[in-house]
């Protein structure tokens, strides 16, 4: 039992080790800081965080210490008194900002950080209105090639080094460095060695200030048009939960969100740059027919009427050569909303998940200097399992299809001639496919091919219908990742053009009627499946629940 | 009985009715027009003053201008043009009634509608100049079952028929479509109270609520006012003892105009006129400020025009009535014998220039009664809906009680003359004075408003929470 | 919807009238005679209108009326705008449409690609002009604005640019605003190429 005076006001910190910038936040007041970074070491080189700090003795007393201390660097233990809004203080706060400002170009209007930048943020909060500053500033030139997505703005850096210290504490491959001194510091990469790990974007998060900015976002859009959901990242099975940055049903950009069930405070450039088939030109928005004639748009409520239809009369002859494939990029909803059309139908349809796209190995952090694995204890790993929810679709799968059957036996199945009607749903990122045009050609041969997908492909060429599937920043939804950590979705975006959810089509499948909500269908999977009991609560939270017991 | 002596002339009604039709429309078309240019004069402006006949082509230049008298035109040629906008929720029948009738019922009021002196069947005339009553040299119909009974008795029919004859030749000019009509005025309220049926109908079936509001509002304030301006005018009856309107402005070329017997009843009349013409201070049907435009919000093009002419056509019938009922119709003071010679021979030139100069009279004082709609309507502001309803009920209605008691005393115990005139002014002055001080009196719970509201607003810097979350 | 409390609310009660007011005419004749005196003095011309015949006779505007909408160029001809959606973002209307780009001059860092302002749906409030912060954006005092179609209204750089043309050739409309100097792309050029602004912080 520790108990903390900030600012007056107590705080109970447990016997957690805590520096005072944490105290304070427990206790609602903000310490102003930019060098510290919970995930990175402590460095105490921005003095944004002095404050005045002092302890009360057992005897009522308080003894201060003569002078301000960095916040960040003191830690803090029973009795520590931190005084933030004491003359000293403040005073300390407002000269390290007028320092920081002295070669600071201000250029806000053509800053991308504008709006989420802690130097206005803090300036406007702690600052002061003047500067005393006579000089011309330094305005060391632009680096903007520092690595394929990254760009300095040199002039604008603060030196607080979280950059620095993220290559070389959490991407292990140490490319930026603090070159020059005092007064022409400057954050730089050695010739050749731009700064490429697949971990870089996330200093352009860590940046506090507009010096480090992603070139994919680049004069995008101002931040303060963005509107954000809370989200979760489908590159692959980590699940890094992130928040997801949209302006008129358009994706801008995709940012980590802190979540230590997940992966902490990161996510890496594959996730982060990957969702740009959302914005895709060429994405189906209407529903494809095709027939002896060609090819021809039709309505949603056609194509609904006409895949129930060829199901129903397929079922009517033998049911067992239906097959449903719930790809791993369904949301748990989505893919018990088909399952349950499936049941609808027969008890005999096939109900098999998608092929999981894997490639390579899992990939961890940090690695060593040269890009190597490493033996060090690990930060982040990009897992080879390129697919958010393989494991919430087993699970729908398991509790429908009780003699278990696979996506082989599917393509097995076409071979022979044995398949009526194949309902394959895909969304499989083109980076990382789950088939090659061998696979497409064998599903080609069912004698009824439903594909649900957003891109055309050369399985979408072979299908008799083909419906447009919404992307991951279009739906709610939770997905499972490898650790069986449930997660929902928020939608950013409404569906390109008039398409439609998923889950939608499959409510309309169903027959049911109303708009598809997943809170209430994660209730109803909650509630019938056994494994997936933790999602009957509906809301899981900012850090989504475990489904199992964590491993 | 009479029907038979009456030989009904097609072509003679059909004719006036044209020319009535096209009088009336050119006059509501360049009401508009003075609408625009007294409102622009009140306010300092110039109004329309550029809209002439040249067509916009540079040859007929010199006809640009003219006080703006091409505007109507334009007005017209635009509401014709303009496309016509059908909601698509509308009650189709009644919508497209609604404006019919709105039109309807005001053109049909105007039947009765005399805008001239209207001259007296030369057979009646020597019959009435025969008979025992020297009251009324000019009697237009047999008043009483007695004189019908003289008439009866006294006339040849054939002569009687061939006194028609001659009087609805074509050489006869009669300025209305009905003339002798002997329900008179009570025509033209039974008529103009129907036209609300328009304004509710184009309400309702418009399927909007401000609409809908619009129309509620006319019905409760039609009802309302026709009950004050009823009271006003059965003073006018009790006077004259009769409805027939051409017997009306006789009487008062003997005996006076009305409004100086009775001011009370006629400023009664006034005020309810405004309100059965939805003109301001009246006009909560259609205000723009909370109902959009009231009852016709959905109209377009020309039916809105229709509408628009139904109203404009009210204000002529309704300035048409009250230049008949108080202002003595086509007589002027001193002028009578010489503007009414008697049409025994045949029609001559002294009698036409006679008739026109009784025409412009009519037309004149009907003028007055409209350039005061215009400038009432920039003078006293919109009434609440309370308001409307108090004045009508607690003001109007016991006004108008006393204003008929105070011409029914006079009546039955003055003498005629200075002492009726001089009994009615009186009472209608003190009743004026005691309805004012007993409504002072009445205690009434005045309404609270609301002067202003005022919330507290914080303006606060990004807090605290939302900070730490960004650094970390 | 919160309730507005009781404290918050100021009750007035309308005034008592007295016998000629409650009886109205008196009013009403006053009222008249002021409506009369009005209209008689324009008939007669003793009152000047107002009203200005317009074609021919066109208006004297003040200078800083807000009509339609020009981007400055600065010294060497090019767009002044830096991109940096301050005018849009204090738009109450939403009419601006930018479309940002890194700029393709050393002395900055970004510029508008495409800059359309939608005339039809702008209200000339000038807040455009407020915000921004190197003076490119400026209302002029052109008034009358005609278009045969709404894409005729969209107005986009090249035309904004060329209503700048046109004013400063006609005199009419001098570059008004000089209020500060925020940004490397508010100097002159030549200060701009080496970057550095006085100190505002
Ligand atoms: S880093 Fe921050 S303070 Fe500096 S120019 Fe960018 S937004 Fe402005
Ligand atoms: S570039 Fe950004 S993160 Fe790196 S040292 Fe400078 S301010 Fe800090
Ligand atoms: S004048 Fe006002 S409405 Fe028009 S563009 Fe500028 S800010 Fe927007
Ligand atoms: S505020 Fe000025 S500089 Fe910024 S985008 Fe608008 S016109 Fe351009
Ligand atoms: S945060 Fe403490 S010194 Fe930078």
């Amino acid at each position: 039992m520790a108990t903390v005076l900030v600012n007056d006001i107590p705080v109970d910190i447990g016997d957690e080790k805590l520096n005072c910038i944490q105290a304070a936040e427990r206790a609602g007041v903000t310490i102003p800081h930019y060098c510290w970074h919970p995930a990175l070491s402590v460095v105490a080189s921005c003095r944004m965080c002095l404050v005045m700090v002092g302890e009360k003795k057992p005897d009522g007393t308080v003894a201060m210490q003569p002078k301000v201390v960095p916040g960040c660097q003191t830690p803090v233990k029973d009795g520590t008194v931190i005084q933030t809004l004491d003359p000293k203080s403040t005073g300390a706060q407002q000269s390290t900002l007028e320092s920081l400002l002295l070669n600071h170009p201000l250029d806000c209007p053509v800053c991308d950080k504008a709006g989420e930048c802690l130097l206005q943020d803090y300036s406007f909060q702690f600052g002061k209105a003047t500067s005393r500053m006579v000089d011309e500033k330094n305005t060391p030139p632009n680096k903007p090639n520092i690595g394929p997505n990254i760009s300095l703005f040199t002039d604008r850096c603060i030196m607080c080094s979280r950059c620095v210290r993220f290559t070389r504490e959490v991407a292990g491959t140490a490319e930026l460095h603090v070159v020059q001194r005092g007064n022409h510091s400057e954050i730089d990469v050695f010739p050749g060695h731009p700064i490429d790990n697949k971990l870089a974007s996330n200093v352009v998060d860590l940046c506090p200030v507009g010096a480090l900015a992603s070139n994919d976002f680049l004069y995008k859009q101002r931040v303060w048009n963005l509107k954000t959901v809370k989200s979760v990242c489908t590159g692959c099975s980590t699940g890094c939960s992130i928040n997801l940055d949209t302006n008129k049903s358009v994706v801008y950009r995709l940012r980590p969100r802190f979540n230590p069930r997940a992966q902490g405070h990161f996510m890496c450039d594959e996730g982060r740059l990957g969702y740009h088939n959302v914005n895709s030109a060429l994405r189906f928005t209407k529903p494809l027919e095709r027939t002896n004639s060609g090819t021809q748009a039709i309505d949603w409520q056609q194509s609904v009427a006409k895949i129930d239809q060829s199901v129903r009369s397929a079922a009517q002859t033998d049911a067992g050569k239906i097959w449903f494939v719930l790809s791993p990029f369904l949301t748990t909803e989505e893919a018990w909303l088909l399952a349950s059309y499936a049941r609808s139908i027969s008890p005999f349809c096939r109900i098999v998940s998608g092929p999981v796209p894997s490639h390579g190995v899992d990939d961890n952090y940090p690695k060593d200097r040269k890009g190597n694995p490493s033996t060090n204890p690990v930060k982040f790993t990009i897992r080879a399992e390129k697919c958010p929810n393989r494991r919430g679709i087993e699970a729908v799968v398991a509790h429908f299809q009780k003699s278990p059957a696979t996506f082989a036996d599917l393509l097995a199945a076409c071979d022979r001639g044995e398949v009526a009607v194949a309902f394959v749903t895909s969304g499989y990122s083109t980076a990382f496919p789950a088939w090659g045009t061998e696979t497409a050609e064998r599903l080609g041969k069912a004698g009824f091919l439903i594909v649900h997908d957003m891109l055309p492909s050369a399985l979408s060429d072979a299908a008799a219908i083909v419906i447009p599937a919404a992307a991951f920043s279009e739906k709610d939804g939770t997905y499972i990742n490898h650790a069986g950590l449930a997660q929902t979705t928020e939608a950013g975006c409404v569906p390109q053009r008039g398409a439609r959810t998923d889950g939608q089509i499959y409510l309309d499948l169903l027959g049911r009627r109303g708009l598809v909500r997943a809170i209430e269908i994660r209730k109803e999977i909650g509630k019938a499946v056994p494994a997936l009991a933790a999602l009957a609560t509906g809301e899981l939270g900012e850090h989504g629940v475990f489904v199992t017991a964590r491993a | 009985m009479l029907f038979d002596l009456i030989p009904f002339s097609l072509l003679v009604t059909v004719f006036t009715i044209a020319v009535i039709f096209v009088g009336v429309l050119t006059a509501v078309a360049y009401l508009t027009l003075l609408e625009r240019k007294v409102s622009a004069w009140v306010q300092d402006r110039v109004g329309p003053n550029r809209t002439g006949f040249d067509f916009g082509q540079p040859w007929l230049k010199f006809l640009r201008g003219f006080f703006g008298l091409g505007q109507p035109l334009a007005d017209g040629v635009k509401f014709l043009l303009k496309e016509d906008v059908v909601p698509g929720y509308v009650d189709r029948v009644f919508y497209y009634l609604a404006p019919m009738i709105a039109v309807g019922t005001a053109l049909l009021a105007l039947a009765v509608v005399s805008v001239g002196d209207t001259p007296v069947p030369p057979v009646l005339q020597t019959l009435s100049a025969n008979s025992s009553s020297a009251d009324s040299p000019r009697r237009v119909f047999p008043a009483t079952k007695s004189e019908l009974a003289a008439m009866n008795s006294t006339t040849n029919l054939s002569d009687v028929r061939a006194g028609y004859a001659q009087y609805n030749n074509l050489s006869t000019i009669k300025f209305a479509i009905a003339p002798n009509v002997d329900i008179g005025f009570l025509f033209v309220f039974a008529i103009g109270g129907l036209a609300v049926y328009g304004i509710v109908l184009g309400g309702w079936s418009s399927n909007n609520k401000y609409s809908l509001l619009g129309s509620l509002r006319s019905s409760a304030q039609v009802i309302s006012y026709e009950i004050p301006m009823g009271l006003s005018v059965l003073g006018v009856l009790v006077m004259v003892g009769s409805l027939n309107l051409e017997r009306v402005v006789d009487w008062q070329a003997r005996h006076g105009w009305l409004i100086a017997y009775q001011p009370l009843a006629f400023v009664l009349f006034l005020t309810a006129i405004f309100a059965e013409c939805n003109r301001l201070p009246f006009d909560l049907p259609e205000c723009e400020q909370e109902l959009v435009g009231g009852y016709h919000t959905e109209y377009s093009s020309m039916k809105f025009a229709l509408f628009f002419l139904g109203e404009y056509t009210h204000m002529i019938t309704t300035s048409f009535l009250t230049a008949a009922l108080f202002m003595g119709g086509w007589h002027l003071p001193w002028l009578n014998d010489w503007l009414s010679p008697s049409m025994t021979g045949n029609f001559d030139l002294s009698y036409l220039f006679a008739l026109l100069i009784k025409l412009a009279v009519f037309v004149a004082k009907m003028f007055v009664v409209i350039a005061l709609f215009m400038l009432v309507r920039w003078t006293i502001l919109r009434f609440k809906f309370d308001q409307l309803m108090a004045l009508a009920w607690k003001g109007l209605m016991p006004l108008g009680l006393m204003s008929l008691l105070g011409v029914v005393i006079s009546r039955q115990f003055m003498p005629p003359g200075m002492g009726q005139w001089g009994f009615q002014c009186a009472f209608g002055l003190v009743s004026l004075v005691i309805v004012g001080v007993v409504s002072l009196l009445l205690p009434t719970e005045a309404p609270k408003t609301v002067l202003s509201i005022s919330r507290g607003r914080s303006h606060s810097a990004t807090s605290a929470p939302e900070l730490a979350s960004r650094a970390s | 919807m919160t309730a507005i409390a009781e404290k918050n609310v100021t009750w007035v009660k309308p005034p008592r009238l007295n016998l000629a007011e409650q009886i109205y005419l008196p009013s009403v004749a006053q009222g008249m005679i002021t409506t009369l005196k009005h209209l008689v003095k324009t008939v007669t011309g003793l009152n000047a209108t107002s009203t200005q015949q317009y074609p021919e006779q066109q208006p004297v505007l003040p200078p800083h009326y807000r009509g339609v909408h020009r981007l400055n160029r600065d010294e060497q001809g090019r767009v002044k705008c830096v991109s940096c959606y301050m005018c849009s973002t204090a738009c109450p209307a939403h009419c601006i449409d930018i479309v940002a780009a890194p700029s393709p001059w050393p002395d900055r860092e970004k510029y508008p690609e495409t800059f359309v302002i939608d005339e039809l749906r702008c209200i000339y409030c000038g807040m455009c002009e407020q915000a921004c912060p190197v003076d490119a954006i400026e209302l002029t005092t052109i008034f009358s604005l005609t278009g045969m179609s709404r894409e005729d209204m969209m107005f986009d750089k090249e035309k904004l640019l060329s209503v700048f043309d046109q004013t400063v050739k006609l005199g009419t409309d001098p570059v008004r605003t000089r209020g500060g100097r925020l940004s490397v792309a508010a100097e002159p050029a030549d200060a701009g190429l080496t970057g550095s602004s006085s100190a505002q912080s």
